[in-house]
């Protein structure tokens, strides 16, 4: 009876498969589940080695296997299908991965990012014709079929339109977002995967915005807005470049924006350091310029997404997880940052915690502890003078955010508005980490604080100030 | 029963092994198409979403034959390592499915070997058994047929009439080649479910099979969020059984499967199948499966 006791081993397997102990007593869907808690929790560390995973997976993809390419919508269904997709966009929301991570955990999440193959030529150009009305070939004056990367749920061709642009072309893959949205429907699954990997988190918070912002991506339209939006405000920066939408040639599958020059993160780790701590400057300018004046935070801060020039300017790509903050959301962080960093006084910044509902009321806590637990988090911006971030740095910041044993970590968690800003706290400090970046980071947030208004800190700084004096100007 | 600890024990590295059991059974470069081809429906079918549903409602069927069940009763020990035996499993049906034929006449030989060992007395019929009987072999193999087709169309992939009757044609080397005599085995749909009815009054509800599959369907230990998540995979499988079988285990009529119940298990399953192409190993020998099925569509 082989056969029949392979077979019933094979169920058998089947059904302890989902079953892997984390804990005594306890046993636990297998480490790919785990692994959602990354993404819930923000993600944490990117730093060595790991940029092979989600950050150049997309990358890595263009590079794949054309002979692999999927050829009909039924492909997209069977490689993107029943969860998968979703769990790979979660995943991508976790790109920067946690510390308490397996390594088994990360190559799971990024295997299923590449086990997506490009779409062939045929069925890109399928795409485009459903949505723009005719085949790539009559829509633009230049169409190259070759895809030259991947994106999340599509892939960029290169293309030129019929008045001579030279433009990238986001075409998302067909079927993907009918699919998407029918699992994220399934609030029931979505929702035992993440108590089972978040124990510790508000699943019912968590849930409400991985839903939205999956949901947000499927719909490039509301990229383009947001990537208008930033473009707008941008417009004529010294340093920071946002390409243009081609609004004619956009729609809900169909992303056209300018070609945009410059080299790749790897490229910029090959520069002098000089040119690394201007890039990594603009960088953290842009970060913060976005959320205090933009009220937008790009929630996608990782090196793909990055294009780099000599003297610091940096053009910025995907805008597909951008989140829009209410004045009502923006003040209880200034008021943190102002509280600890500023006036120095830790009973307000205690304050300011509870009353943004990163802190627990009453807490049986000393403030003493809970400044000590919070305060790596302002390391870099609690004195003037230059600080240079490093990897060790960005590490520590992601263990403190992932840190369950602290006592203080009982009584802290992070209110759905803010869940994305985790990303601040890991996905920025690891690239300006990753950087090795050096600069007067305190003089520069004072710069941009708006409770503060400090003067130009760098000669970038200066030309920034220059910048927005012709706002103003232009504006009146 | 096992305790949460020893089933702790034996679950660890089980989707490892599994998988690089599978892994090895898809070679890289093999000498000729093998036993099926890249063109056949049994590659087709063989990555199906409805694998685990097909794979649990096929040990259900294989179970209510009593002296099959009391050879799994009496010798098997995947109770004691079922990586192990899962491991094997994978390497055996992937190679003989994906390998080049002396890969799998080399694999079925193996099993015939030790098939030769596996005999006894069952207890509830006082009948002796041994594994070799070619009709135990063909109520394993019928089984599974029946239960890759029956699973493919309520939760996978449904084949159409044609391919349906293709898929039972070609698996009939399959049966041969662990020693049923091939005039014996169903090449047809209509002859499958003849095959199937002629065994039924044999079939019944052991002891043993109503614990082994107990224990299969509600493994100990399992806690709540992810025996959801397994709930799904096992109403797909219990539906997906004729309704005799279900009535000889006692399970109750199941819900009906609408659309939306339909789509949920899929997307269990997806879950399922996203931790094995997790895997080392396992992406690259599902590519080097469509890469030839490609190149057989095209040939």
């Amino acid at each position: 009876m082989k056969l029949i006791r392979l077979l019933a081993a094979m169920v058998a397997g089947a059904a302890t498969l989902v079953l892997l102990r984390r804990r005594p007593g306890r046993l636990r869907l297998d480490r790919t589940l785990a692994a959602l808690r990354l993404a819930v929790r923000g993600g944490a560390r990117y730093a060595a080695g790991a940029p092979r995973l989600f950050a150049a997976a997309g990358e890595q993809r263009q590079l794949l296997r054309e002979d692999l390419a999927l050829q009909t919508a039924e492909d997209v269904a069977g490689t993107l299908g029943a969860m998968k997709g979703v769990m790979m966009k979660i995943g991508q929301l976790a790109s920067y991965v946690d510390d308490g991570l397996s390594p088994t955990v990360r190559h799971t999440l990024a295997r299923l990012q590449d086990s997506v193959p490009p779409m062939s030529p045929r069925l890109a150009a399928a795409v485009v014709a459903e949505e723009l009305g005719a085949p790539p070939e009559r829509v633009f004056a230049r169409w190259d079929p070759r895809p030259i990367a991947a994106a999340s749920i599509g892939q960029v061709h290169r293309a030129v339109t019929l008045d001579g642009r030279a433009v990238a072309v986001k075409v998302q893959y067909p079927g993907i977002a009918e699919t998407i949205w029918a699992d994220l429907r399934n609030v029931a699954l979505l929702r035992r995967m993440l108590r089972i990997a978040a124990p510790a988190q508000d699943v019912d918070a968590l849930l409400s915005e991985v839903r939205d912002r999956i949901g947000e991506e499927l719909d490039y339209r509301r990229e383009a807005a947001s990537q208008r939006l930033m473009a707008a405000y941008y417009d004529g920066h010294p340093t920071i470049a946002i390409p243009g939408v081609i609004s004619e040639l956009s729609t809900r599958r169909l992303l056209t924006s300018e070609l945009s020059g410059g080299v790749r993160f790897a490229g910029l780790a090959t520069w002098p350091q000089h040119e690394r701590d201007l890039a990594a400057e603009t960088i953290y300018r842009f970060v913060f310029r976005s959320l205090y004046e933009v009220r937008a935070f790009n929630g996608d801060p990782h090196p793909g997404n990055y294009l780099f020039e000599r003297g610091g300017r940096v053009t910025f790509l995907d805008f597909g997880l951008v989140r829009h903050f209410s004045p009502a959301e923006l003040q209880p962080l200034m008021d943190m940052a102002r509280t600890i960093c500023v006036e120095h006084d830790p009973e307000a910044f205690r304050r300011s915690l509870e009353n943004a509902g990163f802190l627990r009321p009453g807490a049986p806590l000393s403030t003493q502890a809970i400044v000590d637990h919070l305060a790596v988090f302002y390391d870099t911006i609690r004195e003037p003078g230059p600080v240079t971030i490093t990897s060790d740095y960005a590490s520590s910041v992601a263990r403190r955010c992932f840190d369950l044993r602290s006592p203080v970590a009982g009584y802290i968690s992070v209110p759905r508005p803010y869940v994305i800003l985790q990303r601040i706290n890991l996905g920025l400090f690891a690239v300006l980490g990753e950087l090795s970046a050096t600069a007067d980071w305190r003089a520069i947030s004072e710069e941009i604080w708006p409770f503060t208004q400090g003067p130009a800190a760098t000669p970038m700084g200066e030309a920034e100030a220059a910048w927005r004096a012709r706002r103003q100007a232009a504006a009146a | 029963m096992t305790d949460t600890a020893d089933l702790y024990a034996t679950a660890t590295g089980l989707i490892e092994r599994s998988a690089a059991g599978y892994a090895s059974g898809v070679p890289e470069d093999a000498a000729d198409d093998g036993l099926f081809g890249p063109a056949s429906v049994t590659w087709r079918m063989s990555a199906d979403l409805a694998s685990p549903v097909a794979g649990l409602r096929s040990l259900l069927m294989q179970a209510l034959h009593p002296l099959a069940m009391a050879g799994v009763d009496q010798h098997s020990g995947w109770r004691r390592d079922p990586a192990g035996r899962l491991a094997t499993t994978m390497t055996y049906l992937a190679t003989v499915t994906f390998g080049d034929q002396a890969a799998a006449i080399r694999a079925a030989a193996r099993v015939r070997r030790i098939h030769d060992h596996v005999r006894g007395t069952d207890a509830v019929t006082g009948r002796p058994y041994a594994a070799g009987d070619p009709a135990l072999l063909l109520w394993v193999h019928g089984a599974l047929v029946d239960s890759v087709l029956a699973a493919g169309s309520l939760v996978g992939t449904a084949l159409s009439a044609a391919d349906s009757n293709r898929y039972v044609a070609e698996m009939v080397t399959a049966a041969e080649l662990v020693g049923v005599p091939r005039h014996l085995v169903p090449s047809s749909v209509p002859e499958l479910d003849l095959y199937i009815a002629s065994v039924r009054p044999t079939l019944r509800c052991t002891p043993a099979a109503a614990e082994s599959m107990a224990y299969l369907l509600g493994p100990p230990g399992m806690d709540e969020d992810t025996a959801e998540i397994w709930q799904d995979v096992r109403d797909a499988a219990i539906a997906a059984l004729p309704r005799w079988a279900r009535q000889m285990y006692g399970y109750g009529a199941p819900p009906p499967l609408t659309p939306s119940r339909r789509t949920e298990i899929r997307q269990s399953l997806g879950v399922l199948d996203a931790m094995f192409l997790g895997q080392p190993g396992v992406l690259e020998a599902r590519q080097r499966i469509t890469l030839r099925m490609r190149g057989g569509r095209r040939a």
